[in-house]
């Protein structure tokens, strides 16, 4: 069954400058960020989105979540469409932003999972038991009591992990989510992921790490401008390194964008270029 | 209804810990409170023990008033402030992922901004009457049906600076519009009857000057709820309509910030 449809979905942020730009300078006109982009991923699936900067991997995880509503096209998951039925949407659906400041800083990570848990309607009898399970789970144990103003960008970034699997989502959405982890918190979380994963949790990861996308995904998306330019199955070969070669080449070659930044490059010699310019540099 | 109570008690919980965590911030409310309380009845000194508004001694006129006044423009204010502050951070993006609707999220989250300012009231009340000797003659069941009207209006008044918020990202402006006001139109200080005739017919539009009248009636000279019956009907039609284009304009303003994707501007 597919838990996350998307049919025809575009998504434009408009600007509009203060007094008509009359005083200071501001941009004008609209940014499409998703231009008629179809999809579905089914139960179980590991989606990884992968592009440049602005290329719509957060609106889609945005869309997914009902942050943001479509302007035209279909958002539907578990057969609910998130325009009309945005409340039976949410319920199943678990998001880890990247913002890591999204929480009370004066509670401690217990106390915010206990508050986001009720919200997300977990019962009370079941919620210390839950809590003890998801700090375990993304290694926060020895600091559940800890206010979070004092945590670390990486245990920020657990936390939000541990937020949104608390509801136990059939739909899991994860904005660059081992940005600050270091190495073994990485390869535990890759493995919860795998767990989950067999457990019919379907899970959208946005990532601009190969390696990531190469050991989680069973299916790669390209994102470039708001357009799908691939839909890449990696099925059977998960987190080999043809795999990571093969994303890599195919990110380099559609996007038209170098390892430096810069547009319409041959980026099949990516390695060749890196060295030359290193060389050049030293 | 008992996840509604959970969610509640988890939101008044999380405020709680808050406040007694922002230790310092406990104390300067208490010491500004019982401040202002000094500067109000010195103030009624200074006047005389001749003026009698409404038939009352001024220093628990002004108890009244001003607590009430205060009441109202301190609840909105922390309501708009804790809302402001999850927009800044990035957790009222996720808060609007949660399982709770987000019309329900906010009226929860209101009922403990309200708690709060209603507690400062009462100790304002109380301290007026224990430390400063004005002298009270509530009828009680007229008082509380006076504060629950009075909490409606209060909520409304909340949700409509959190809908400016959102849509506009503007919620202090309109705040700052209605207290000044209120503060003119309510009679908070000064007998309604002293303004112009204009402004009493504009002041008798205006929902808190019901809410301070019957606060006053209610607790000063301990009238029935029959002998207010006037002033409380109305304010209730007033509590009624206002929640409800509160609600309204709420829903609206979270689904344009959806669509625009403004939820997180401020």
């Amino acid at each position: 069954m597919n838990q996350v449809v998307f049919e025809s979905v575009r998504k434009v942020f408009r600007h509009r400058p203060a007094l008509f730009n009359w005083v200071g300078r501001e941009r004008t006109g609209e940014t499409v960020a998703l231009d008629n982009v179809s999809f579905s991923a089914a139960q179980g699936e590991v989606v990884a989105l992968l592009g440049p900067n602005g290329s719509g991997k957060t609106t889609t995880l945005k869309l997914i979540s009902t942050m943001l509503l479509a302007d035209a096209g279909v958002v539907s998951v578990g057969g609910f469409d998130a325009q009309h039925d945005g409340n039976k949407v949410r319920r199943q659906v678990g998001i880890a932003v990247a913002n890591e400041r999204s929480f009370f800083p004066r509670l401690s990570a217990r106390e915010n999972l206990d508050f986001f848990a009720a919200l997300d309607e977990v019962s009370r009898p079941a919620r210390p038991k839950r809590i003890e399970d998801v700090l375990r789970e993304v290694g926060l144990e020895e600091q559940a009591d800890t206010l979070v103003m004092k945590f670390s960008s990486g245990m920020y970034q657990r936390l939000g992990l541990a937020r949104a699997l608390i509801k136990q989502p059939a739909v899991l959405v994860l904005d660059e989510p081992t940005r600050s982890l270091d190495a073994s918190a990485t390869a535990h979380f890759w493995t919860a992921i795998r767990a989950l994963a067999r457990q019919n949790t379907t899970v959208f990861v946005a990532t601009h790490n190969f390696v990531e996308a190469a050991a989680l995904a069973s299916r790669a998306f390209l994102l470039h401008q708001g357009m799908l330019l691939a839909d890449r199955s990696l099925g059977r070969r998960l987190g080999t390194a043809e795999t990571t070669d093969e994303l890599r080449a195919l990110y380099f070659r559609l996007t038209g964008v170098n390892a430096f930044g810069e547009g319409n490059a041959d980026t099949d010699d990516f390695g060749e270029s890196f060295v030359r310019r290193a060389g050049a540099a030293s | 209804m008992s996840s509604m109570l959970d969610k509640l008690s988890v939101i008044l919980r999380r405020d709680l810990l808050i406040a007694i965590r922002h230790r310092t911030g406990f104390v300067m409310t208490l010491a500004g409170l019982l401040t202002e309380l000094t500067a109000f009845y010195y103030l009624s000194r200074a006047i005389g023990p001749g003026f009698h508004p409404d038939g009352v001694s001024y220093f628990p006129f002004l108890l009244v008033g001003t607590g009430l006044y205060t009441f109202f423009v301190m609840s909105a204010q922390a309501f708009l402030s804790s809302v402001q502050e999850a927009q800044q951070t990035g957790t009222l993006e996720v808060l609007m992922t949660t399982s709770t609707a987000p019309a329900e999220l906010i009226v929860l989250s209101s009922v403990s901004a309200f708690t709060g300012s209603f507690t400062n009231l009462a100790v304002y009340i109380f301290a007026g009457a224990a430390i400063f000797q004005a002298s009270i003659h509530a009828n009680l069941l007229s008082c509380a049906i006076a504060i629950v009207l009075s909490l409606a209006i209060a909520l409304a008044l909340g949700i409509f600076a959190v809908t400016f918020q959102v849509a506009f990202q503007k919620g202090s402006a309109l705040l700052w519009l209605l207290g000044s006001g209120l503060w003119l139109l309510s009679g908070a200080t000064f007998p309604v009857q002293s303004l112009p005739q204009p402004l009493v017919m504009l002041a008798r539009m205006v929902p808190f000057t019901y809410a301070i009248d019957a606060m006053r009636g209610a607790l000063l000279d301990g009238r029935s709820v029959m002998a207010m019956a006037t002033t409380l009907i109305t304010l209730a039609v007033f509590a009624a309509a206002l929640l409800v284009i509160a609600m309204l304009g709420l829903s609206l303003s979270l689904r344009r910030a959806r669509r625009f994707g403004t939820l997180s501007f401020y």
